[in-house]
């Protein structure tokens, strides 16, 4: 089955990777031809078989090769970029471990089994944190990550335990229902660092590349929050029992995460810190969705999820992009960036027409159709507003990038492809010599090309949006295995209708 | 109910306690070793053959890294800061909250010491986790904290089948390895033989 081809490409890659880590440029290429490898098989992926395993079933669907598409594009444009602007060597092998549990996340039928590999997932990031040198704000950072990803896989195992059987004969108190659903809402809610749960995430930006930071805090939770949103429809949302308290923390959380976020991110001195902000802010959208508790909110979440993931490595890539170019991260250290790289200015322009968006385009649309779905009145209006928040930390970096430069130290072409002189007789130094002089004009390339990628997202490109509005996996197909189902996403499974 | 099931329990829980109390580390280890063995046989009926060996060898690798990662003289973790009666006792606290909640408000499909020995694995992970002052004691209590989840589960759904069990056995083997990986960078950062503190938040 393809998907399974998939799975055994990326875990063989990430495990081969890995298992070189000694030797950084074996590490290195190994990892680039894994991410390069996930993109075909991503892109291979048949979006209509069943495999039945032992009872339980892997489907595949065409939103699930989508994500698996864009995620991968996203994972080979950032580590290209980590090459150039430098990262930890086993950022690529995070990356493809996070790719092969989220193509299993995406493709597993039942949510109890699903909610497992998301949560090894997640482990998988652990890796970034590690400093070579044994740097002790890694460890730190490394084991309050793995506290919050268990923390919340134990939550959403919990969960989908909860309602995973027989109801019928059921006597708790409505509220049982609520707490169920509260602790799956959270346990996506901290593997995002959404607000108030986002001190670790806050920790992890000093710790990690910026060009890990997507793969860590938006990609990894980002399969979580689609099997929790397929979870809460089926199972939570049919309920005809008051949610009233639940539903208002979770709210609470979204509406937090998506104002507050886009203050600190307004408030932040470097840029890696208004990445990870921005990164929350989009979450509490997702938060939003899952606030809903209308199936309508189905389509639109999973469509915001895409451009999420694409439009935030974008931002990562142009981050890393300001950090090969100034060497520096520092906002105030940003005076007329724009001016000395125009590369950089139209990758970043591309960034917010994606994230932000207008009517028409899939990132406007979605959220504004998650809002109204899970909010009313004036307050309705607020969040509204505040999803346009961003605008406030992006006009910022954008006015200081078109400031007058305050000192310039790097020679004013610097942005600019450059070939070093041809020596015949030493072409491996050569190439090196030519790929350490564009290290700034390939970042900046692949913010370009990532930014490009994340506004045909958001135009509804790939077929996202038709792909967004199908079923999750399911069962209810027949026994062969990879048996084709024909067009279109499977029907829902019957074991996980609800009570 | 099935004593050799209760028997599996008692000696999940012990093992727990061990885990969540022992100041040496490879003590400690060995405690959840037994835990993390005992954890998928918990379950009535039980798994097939082929997933409890996949889920035994997880657990036994998860092992085997940690003792790895803890190689050397006198590797020593915090322990419990209230003294392993203490933790007893509320492991055996919990184990009758498990015990007679079980099903949580509807007929659940699992054995009752499943949810017993759940609800004592979660209640011991809660002071490593939220107090801990080491990587290892953290890393311990977090995985007590999954094998009550685990088993919580089995608890309420029946047994796992077996593609579930083997996505089980890979959460376990890599939340062992997880914390065998972070043990080592902290031992080789801190040059010594304690892993490293964590420091105020």
């Amino acid at each position: 089955m393809s998907l399974v081809v998939f799975v055994a490409v990326s875990f063989g890659f990430a495990g081969l990777a890995v298992s070189l880590r000694a030797h950084a440029h074996s590490v290195t290429a190994v990892g680039i031809v894994g991410l390069i490898a996930t993109v075909l098989a991503a892109a291979a992926i048949d979006p209509a078989q069943v495999v039945i395993v032992g009872g339980g079933a892997l489907a595949t669907t065409v939103y699930l090769r989508v994500f698996l598409v864009l995620g991968s594009l996203v994972g080979l444009g950032l580590g290209v970029a980590g090459l150039a602007g430098g990262t930890r060597r086993d950022a690529p092998a995070a990356t493809l471990a996070i790719l092969g549990a989220g193509g299993l996340t995406l493709g597993l039928v039942d949510p109890r089994a699903a909610v497992l590999v998301a949560t090894a997932g997640g482990l998988f990031g652990i890796l970034v944190t590690l400093v070579p040198s044994g740097g002790p704000s890694g460890v730190t950072v490394g084991i309050r990550e793995m506290r919050v990803v268990v923390v919340a896989g134990a939550l959403a195992i919990a969960a989908t335990s909860w309602f995973g059987r027989d109801l019928s004969q059921l006597a708790a108190q409505p509220v049982v229902f609520g707490l169920a659903y509260l602790a799956f809402a959270v346990a996506v809610a901290m593997r995002f660092g959404a607000i108030p749960f986002h001190l670790w995430a806050a920790r992890l930006t000093d710790a990690v590349p910026e060009t890990a930071l997507p793969i860590l805090t938006a990609l990894a939770p980002a399969s979580l929050a689609i099997v929790a949103l397929a979870w809460i429809d089926a199972s939570v949302a049919p309920l005809l029992v008051d949610l009233g308290a639940a539903r208002a923390i979770v709210l609470g959380i979204a509406i937090a995460s998506i104002i507050l976020a886009a203050v600190a991110a307004f408030v932040q001195d470097d840029i890696e810190h208004i990445l990870r902000y921005s990164i929350i802010g989009d979450a509490g959208v997702v938060i939003l969705a899952m606030a809903a508790l209308d199936p309508e909110a189905w389509a639109p979440a999973r469509r915001w999820i895409l451009v999420v993931i694409v439009a935030r490595g974008a931002f990562a890539a142009w981050t890393a992009g300001i950090r090969a170019g100034f060497w520096t991260g520092r906002v105030a250290d940003l005076r007329g960036w724009a001016r000395r790289s125009p590369i950089l200015a139209v990758a970043f322009i591309l960034v917010v027409v994606a994230g932000v968006g207008f009517p028409g385009l899939v990132s406007f649309d979605s959220r504004t159709a998650i809002v109204e779905l899970a909010l009313d009145g004036p307050l309705a209006t607020i969040v509204l507003l505040g999803t346009l928040a961003p605008l406030a930390y992006y006009g910022r970096l954008f006015a200081i990038g078109l400031a007058p430069p305050d000192r310039v130290l790097e020679p004013v072409d610097r942005w600019r492809p450059r070939v070093t002189p041809l020596d015949l007789t030493a072409i491996p130094g050569w190439l090196a010599a030519t790929w350490h002089a564009n290290r700034a004009f390939s970042t900046a390339s692949v913010a370009v090309l990532l930014g490009v990628l994340a506004l045909a997202t958001s135009a509804g490109a790939f077929g996202g949006p038709a792909a967004a509005a199908g079923l999750p996996p399911g069962l209810g197909i027949p026994n062969e295995i990879s048996e084709p189902l024909g067009p279109g996403d499977l029907p829902l499974p019957s074991e996980s209708s609800g009570p | 109910m099935n004593p050799a099931l209760v028997g599996v329990a008692l000696a999940v829980v012990v093992g727990a306690v061990i885990a969540g109390s022992a100041g040496n580390a490879r003590t400690a280890i060995f405690g959840l070793v037994v835990t993390m063995v005992g954890v998928p046989i918990l379950a009535d009926p039980a798994p097939a053959p082929l997933a409890l060996a996949a889920r035994l060898v997880a657990a036994v690798l998860a092992g085997y890294l940690l003792w790895v990662a803890t190689r050397g003289d006198r590797v020593r973790t915090s322990g419990s800061l209230v003294g392993w009666p203490t933790d007893a006792f509320l492991a055996a606290a919990a184990t009758i909250v498990g015990f007679g909640s079980h099903g949580l408000g509807a007929p659940a499909a699992g054995p009752p010491v499943a949810a017993a020995a759940g609800f004592a694995l979660a209640a011991l992970a809660v002071l490593p986790v939220v107090t801990g002052g080491d990587v290892l004691r953290i890393g311990l209590g977090l995985c007590l904290l999954l094998g009550g989840a685990l088993l919580v589960r089995t608890s309420l759904g029946g047994t796992p089948d077996q593609l579930e069990q083997l996505m089980t056995a890979g959460l376990v083997a890599t939340s062992g390895a997880a914390v065998a990986i972070l043990t080592v960078t902290a031992q080789a950062d801190r040059h010594a033989v304690d892993v490293h503190p964590l420091g105020p938040e």
